[in-house]
C-alpha cells in the first residue's frame, strides 16, 4: 500500500510551475507547461482510479478538527471532472504548439485558469469555493478581452459586474449559513442543517446561495453574459473551447454540490427541471437566430446547459447518470467544435456562416473533426451525444416530456444544419492552408472521443460513475428512424422556415439587454426562488 | 419606534446590501453602478463580520480571555473577500476607463447603442 496522493499536488503543480517557469523564454516555457500538463493528467488518472475503485478520498489541508479545516473532497462527482479538465487543458496546450497569439501572460493565466478550475471542483469548503470562484472570474475577465479588439472590454465588463453581483448574493448567503449552522464545510451543513428543526430558516441562505451559482451556470434567464464571454471575438479559441467546455461545468457541478447539501430541508428540483428546460428551449432559439459562427455555438452552450440541468433535474437515476455523461460529452464536442472554428475563422478570415464554405474540402481535419461534433451534439446514432440524450429521455414521464425532449433535438439540429452549411460547397479561402499537425492530430482525437463515447455508452457510463444502463435502445432501429426523421424536418424548417425571416432573425440578433435590466432579471430570479422554496418547504 | 431600537448593525448590512442591489438596478451611470456593486459586496461583508459577534466583544488577540472573543473565522475570512472586492473593483473600475474612452459615454444604455454591430 503507497500513500495516498495529496489532492492539493493537482491544484499547486500547475500554479507553481506556471509561476516559477516564468523566466524562461516563451517556446521553452510553452514546453515546460504541455509536460506539467501531462503530469496533472497522470496525477488525475491515479487520483480517479483510486475514487472509482476504492472510495471518496478526504483530506484535510493543515491539522485541524473535522469540519473547521478546509477540505478536498475527491468523490465520484468531481474525480471524473478534474480528470476532464486535466485531459481537457492538456489537449488544448497540444493544440494551439504553433498558434502566435500566445505570449507568457497568455500562458501563465491560463494555467492559473486551470488549476483554479481544479481546485473548485475538488473544494469541499463553501467560502473556498467562493474565492477559487472569484480567482477564476478576474482571470476569465482578463482572458476574453486578451486581443482588445471591437466591443470585447465590455463584454468583459459586464461578465465581471454581472458575475461578481452574482457573488455578493453567494457571499451573503455564507453568511446566514454561518450565522446558523457555525461551519462552512459542505459535509458539515448537510449533517447539522436538519437539525436547525426549522426548514424556513433556511431558504434564505439556499435562494441567495442558488442564485449566484445559477449565474454561473447561465440558466434562464441570467444567462446574457455566456455568449459574449464565450463568443467574445477577441478571445483565442482555445479560451473559448476551455470556457464552454469545462468552466461552465462548474457552476452545474457546484448546482448539484448545494442542492445535496441542502436535500434534507429544500428539495426544488421541478423548479430546476423546468427552468433548464426553458433555458435549452430559448438556447436554440437564439443559437439559430445567430451568424457568427462563434456566437451560434455559445448559445448553444446555454441550450445544453439547460438539457443537463434538466436530466439532473428530473428525479429518476438513469436521467442523473445521463446528466453527468452529457457533462462529459458536451465538453468533448462543444470544445471540438470552439477549435476548430477558431481554426476556420483564422483560415477564412471570416466569422459569419453565410461567407464560409467547402471547409471539408479545404481543411479535411478540422472538417471531420467539426462533422463529429457536429453529429455527436445533435444526437446522431453511434455518436455519444444519442447515448446521454437517450438515458436523459429515460427519466421522462408521459408524452408532454417526449413532446419536450423532441423540441429540444429538433431545435439542436435545427441550428446545426444552418452550422454545417459552412462544411460543404467550394472552398472560398483566400490563400492555401497552414499545414499543422497538431491542430489536425487534436481535432480528429476528439472528434475519435465522440464517436467511441457513442459506441460504447453504456460502458462508458459503467467505467466512469458505475451504475450499469444499457445503452442498447440508444442505437436500435426505432431511435434512428426518430433522428433520420428529425433531421428531414429540420433540413426543411430551415430551408423553408429559417432562410426566410431574415429580418424577424435579425431583429433577435441585435436585440441587447443592458446591465440594468440584467440585475432586475437577477433580482426577480432571486425572489421567485425564494417564494417557491417558501411555497414548497 | 421600538422597532427601529431593536435593529442590530446584521440587519443594517442586510439593508445596506439590498440599497446596493438597488442602485445597480436603477442608476444608468456606470460609474455609480460600479459603486453600487461595491456597497452590495461591503454589505455582506459587514453582515458577515457580525456573525457571533456579542455587543462586548473584543477582537481575537492572543491576550483577549476567550469569553470575551469575537469569533475568529469571519475576521479571517472577511479580511480575503475585502481584498478579492477591492481588486474586482480596480478592475472594473480600469475597464470602465477603456470603455468611456473608445465609446464616449459613462451610460449604459447609450452605450449599448453604440456598440459595434
Amino acid at each position: 500500500m503507497t500513500l495516498p496522493i495529496p489532492l492539493h499536488l493537482l491544484v499547486l503543480i500547475p500554479m507553481i510551475a506556471g509561476a516559477a517557469g516564468y523566466f524562461l523564454p516563451q517556446r521553452a516555457y510553452h514546453r515546460l507547461l504541455l509536460l506539467v500538463n501531462v503530469a496533472v493528467v497522470a496525477v488525475a488518472l491515479s487520483i480517479f482510479r483510486d475514487v472509482r475503485w476504492g472510495s471518496a478520498i478526504v483530506q484535510r489541508v493543515a491539522d485541524w478538527p473535522d469540519w473547521i479545516a478546509i477540505t478536498l473532497v475527491a468523490d465520484l462527482y468531481s474525480a471524473p471532472l478534474v480528470l476532464l479538465t486535466a485531459l481537457f487543458f492538456a489537449g488544448t496546450f497540444l493544440f494551439s504548439t504553433r498558434a502566435d497569439y500566445l505570449d507568457k501572460t497568455f500562458l501563465f493565466l491560463f494555467v492559473l485558469l486551470e488549476s483554479s478550475l481544479i481546485a473548485i471542483f475538488l473544494s469541499g469548503d463553501l467560502f473556498n469555493i467562493y474565492v477559487l470562484i472569484e480567482l477564476g472570474m478576474l482571470i476569465i475577465a482578463i482572458l476574453i478581452m486578451y486581443k482588445q479588439d471591437k466591443q470585447s472590454v465590455y463584454d468583459a465588463m459586464l461578465y465581471l459586474m454581472m458575475n461578481f453581483i452574482g457573488m455578493a448574493f453567494m457571499l451573503l448567503g455564507i453568511g446566514y449559513l454561518y450565522r446558523m449552522t457555525g461551519v462552512l464545510d459542505l459535509a458539515g451543513l448537510q449533517q447539522r442543517l436538519p437539525q436547525l428543526g426549522n426548514a424556513r430558516a433556511a431558504i434564505v441562505p439556499y435562494a441567495l446561495i442558488m442564485t449566484s451559482i445559477a449565474v454561473k451556470a447561465a440558466l434562464f434567464p441570467l444567462f446574457s453574459w455566456l455568449p459574449r464571454a464565450h463568443g467574445a471575438p477577441s478571445a483565442p479559441s482555445i479560451v473559448s473551447a476551455v470556457l464552454s467546455g469545462v468552466q461552465v461545468k462548474a457552476g452545474v457541478y457546484l448546482l448539484i454540490r448545494v442542492s445535496q447539501t441542502f436535500s434534507a430541508v429544500i428539495d426544488a428540483a421541478p423548479f430546476f427541471m423546468l427552468l433548464g428546460f426553458v433555458t435549452s428551449v430559448v438556447g436554440f432559439l437564439l443559437a439559430i437566430a445567430q451568424k457568427d459562427i462563434k456566437l451560434i455555438l455559445a448559445y448553444h452552450t446555454v441550450s445544453q446547459v439547460g438539457l443537463i440541468v434538466m436530466g439532473l433535474h428530473l428525479g429518476s437515476e438513469v436521467a442523473f447518470w445521463g446528466g453527468m455523461y452529457h457533462i462529459i460529452n458536451h465538453a468533448l464536442f462543444k470544445g471540438l467544435l470552439f477549435l476548430t472554428a477558431g481554426i476556420i475563422i483564422e483560415e477564412y478570415g471570416s466569422r459569419s456562416y453565410a461567407e464560409i464554405r467547402g471547409v471539408l474540402r479545404h481543411l479535411p481535419a478540422v472538417g471531420i473533426g467539426t462533422l463529429a461534433g457536429v453529429l455527436g451534439i445533435t444526437g446522431a446514432p453511434f455518436f455519444n451525444g444519442s447515448i446521454s440524450k437517450y438515458f436523459i429521455q429515460q427519466g421522462l414521464q408521459g408524452d408532454l416530456g417526449g413532446i419536450g425532449m423532441f423540441l429540444i433535438n429538433l431545435g439542436t439540429t435545427l441550428s446545426f444544419v444552418k452550422y454545417s452549411v459552412i462544411l460543404f460547397g467550394t472552398p472560398n479561402a483566400p490563400q492555401p492552408p497552414q499545414r499543422d499537425p497538431w491542430v489536425a492530430c487534436i481535432s480528429l482525437l476528439f472528434g475519435l472521443a465522440c464517436l467511441a463515447g457513442g459506441l460504447f455508452g453504456g460502458p462508458t457510463v459503467a467505467l466512469v460513475y458505475g451504475p450499469q444502463y444499457s445503452a442498447a435502445g440508444a442505437l436500435g432501429l426505432e431511435k434512428i428512424t426518430s433522428f433520420v426523421l428529425t433531421l428531414a424536418i429540420a433540413v426543411g424548417a430551415y430551408l423553408l422556415v429559417v432562410k426566410r425571416i431574415g429580418g424577424l432573425l435579425l431583429t433577435v440578433r441585435s436585440a441587447k439587454v443592458s446591465f440594468n435590466q440584467i440585475t432586475v432579471l437577477l433580482t426577480l430570479f432571486f425572489v421567485g426562488l425564494l417564494g417557491y422554496t417558501w411555497w414548497s418547504v | 419606534m421600538a422597532f427601529i431600537a431593536q435593529l442590530q448593525t446584521a440587519d443594517l448590512a442586510v439593508g445596506i446590501f439590498f440599497l446596493g442591489l438597488y442602485g445597480a438596478m436603477s442608476q444608468r451611470n456606470i460609474m455609480k453602478t460600479i459603486m453600487s456593486v461595491g456597497i452590495m459586496d461591503l454589505g455582506a461583508i459587514t453582515f458577515f463580520m457580525m456573525v457571533n459577534h456579542p455587543p462586548d466583544a473584543r477582537p481575537p488577540i492572543s491576550s483577549t480571555p476567550v469569553a470575551h472573543m469575537a469569533d475568529p473565522v469571519p475576521q479571517a475570512l472577511m479580511i480575503t473577500a475585502i481584498v478579492i472586492g477591492v481588486s474586482i473593483i480596480a478592475m472594473c473600475l480600469a475597464m470602465y476607463m477603456r470603455v468611456a474612452y473608445r465609446y464616449g459615454t459613462a451610460d449604459w444604455s447609450i452605450l449599448i447603442r453604440r456598440l459595434e454591430k
